[in-house]
């Protein structure tokens, strides 16, 4: 682990209390710890704003239309650049921190995601301005935009907690979130960014690991590794439960 | 208590999930279906993700089976034979059925297929049995003489070559019908995460008129050779059958499925058909209402390899 230079000032330094989460048969959810500092001698009024967001997921999304009397599934948009976790928790709501235009730089907060769908970009030349970038979702686009969140949001894997940090003591925060068992396995990263006056004046990374352990683990990896033999095992199970059920019962 | 699942990546609670199965073991035993049509939609409603719950419910129907195949052969009542040629097509529709499903994923269809087929299978085969089953029982009720056994064995079924003695069935007919009734329940069998029984039952006793003993342990017997080939190509192209899941529905499931055998001897044929018959329809209609109601969201996130 590389060492941290000591931090200019003002700064922020910031730790998680476990930086691996063991998902095994009795996983019902976690919480993600995260401690930290801020070291501003002037004590300049602070912001701090942390955002969790796990591995990469890829998302298909198709919009319900009504197609004589039947709701039907349009065809389907992918979208890329969607985190499989994300959690903004701050001291105050963003958009009290830090102007739309800093967040949107950040791609902090739910709404400044770096979610799009390049399937569906082409790039052309219009009112003689060239390489636009345009979408074939048109003006809907937005919407699509907006339910990707929402649907995540449904689902417990996006949130913004605009009160998820708190000065415990002077310039000592602590934020605390909850993990749900939906949670995609995988690297987590946790950025930890100092707001002073609207500007982020410092930023630290902390890494986070999500994984199986245990029999959790061993199936997984079995279920992966000898994708064949597993099948033929589970359907062994199957058919000697359905015998030994069978012989149990002939006697009784 | 619950529990982890390895492969589905939820949480989910063990003792319901033995409940669950056992009731469908239950079902399934009883009328000799595999019970996936029952047992898939309330899985996905749980909470776990289709392709696990359709991969893992045929793991699990294949247990309940074998349990009441055992149960049916000692009382004589499998076609060993027949099974067979129904499982040869079986398993020709199965490869079809997955492949056919691969493309409706990636077009982002396979909601809709999956709502019409359920709709339209269900609705149209429980319907009819119902309404069969219940003019016969009314006609018992009334005192009448059962309604003359008209053979309405379609003409062609005879004129067709490569006959065979099906002697357990009483039947000397050509091996054709069967096999192309084995491929069509093969690829709805992929496509709706089901054995298929509740097509197959019907069509054994209406299209080809097996004798009514005979066809719900036959029908067992294909089931169970299609669900196995669909867990191990399940398990080893797609990896979603997850194990836990699967043991949690069989112990449960094998222990049902041998009370439904016993319990089956106590009822009348007709009014096995007519029970059964309603709930195929029920489970169809709720299905197909998806369709014409408006959803909640008017997006929807589609699952399948991007």
């Amino acid at each position: 682990m590389a060492i941290d230079l000591p931090p200019p000032i003002p700064a922020v330094s910031a730790a998680l209390t476990e930086t691996e989460v063991k998902v095994t048969s009795g996983f019902r959810g976690a919480d993600i710890v995260i401690y930290g500092a801020v070291f501003d001698p002037a004590q300049r009024p602070s912001d701090v704003v942390v955002l969790v967001s796990g591995p990469e997921q890829p998302i298909r999304l198709a919009e319900k239309t009504r197609v004589a009397g039947v709701w039907l599934n349009s065809r389907p948009v992918v979208f890329t650049g969607a985190p499989g976790f994300y959690i903004a928790a701050s001291t105050k709501p963003l958009n009290q921190i830090a102007s739309f235009s800093t967040l949107r730089e950040l791609n902090a907060g739910l709404d400044h995601l770096a979610i799009a769908a390049p399937e569906e970009q082409r790039v052309e030349r219009r009112y003689g301005v060239r390489d636009m970038v345009v979408s074939r979702l048109g003006a809907d686009y937005l919407d699509w935009r907006r339910a990707v969140i929402r649907l995540k949001e449904k689902a417990g894997l996006y949130a913004a907690e605009p009160d998820g940090v708190h000065f415990v003591d002077r310039g000592l925060f602590r934020a605390q979130l909850a993990l749900p068992t939906a949670a995609p396995i995988g690297k987590y990263d946790a950025r930890i960014i100092l707001f002073q006056d609207g500007r982020p004046v410092s930023i630290r990374d902390r890494t986070l690991t999500v994984e199986k352990a245990g029999l959790e683990r061993n199936l997984y990896l079995f279920a992966h590794r000898r994708p064949w033999i597993y099948g033929l095992a589970s359907v062994a199970i199957a058919l000697l439960a359905g015998w030994a059920a069978s012989v149990v019962f002939r006697r009784s | 208590m619950d529990l982890y699942l390895p492969i589905a990546e939820v949480s989910v609670n063990a003792p319901l999930l033995v409940a669950l199965g056992a009731l469908v073991g239950f079902i399934s035993g009883l009328f000799g279906i595999g019970g996936g049509f029952l047992m898939t939609p309330v899985l996905v409603f749980l909470g776990i993700p289709p392709v696990v719950a359709v991969a893992s419910e045929a793991n699990h129907v294949a247990a309940s089976s074998v349990s009441s195949v055992i149960a049916y052969s000692r009382k004589r009542a499998v076609d060993f034979r027949m099974g067979g040629v129904l499982a040869t097509g079986g398993v020709i529709g199965a490869f079809l059925g997955v492949e056919v499903f691969r493309l409706l994923r990636l077009l982002g269809q396979a909601d809709l297929v999956v709502s019409v087929s359920y709709l339209l299978f269900l609705g149209v085969i429980g319907g009819l049995m119902l309404m069969e089953s219940l003019r016969s029982i009314l006609r018992r009720r009334r005192g009448e003489a059962p309604a003359v056994p008209r053979d309405r064995r379609p003409m062609w079924l005879y004129g067709l070559p490569l006959k065979v003695r099906f002697p357990k069935s009483r039947l000397y007919i050509s091996v054709i019908p069967p096999i192309v009734l084995g491929i069509f329940v093969g690829i709805l069998s992929a496509i709706m995460g089901v054995g298929g029984g509740f097509i197959l039952v019907p069509a054994m006793v209406y299209l080809l008129r097996m004798p009514a003993g005979v066809v719900v342990g036959t029908s067992l017997f294909q089931i169970i050779i299609t669900t196995s080939l669909t867990s191990v190509l399940q398990a080893g192209r797609n990896q979603t059958v997850d194990i836990v899941l699967a043991t949690l529905l069989l112990v449960g499931g094998v222990v049902g499925a041998q009370f439904g055998a016993r319990m089956s001897s106590r009822f009348r044929a007709e009014e096995l058909r007519a029970l059964l018959g309603l709930l195929v329809l029920l489970v169809g209609l709720r299905m197909g209402l998806d369709l014409f109601i408006r959803p909640d969201d008017p997006f929807v996130l589609v699952s399948g390899a991007g």
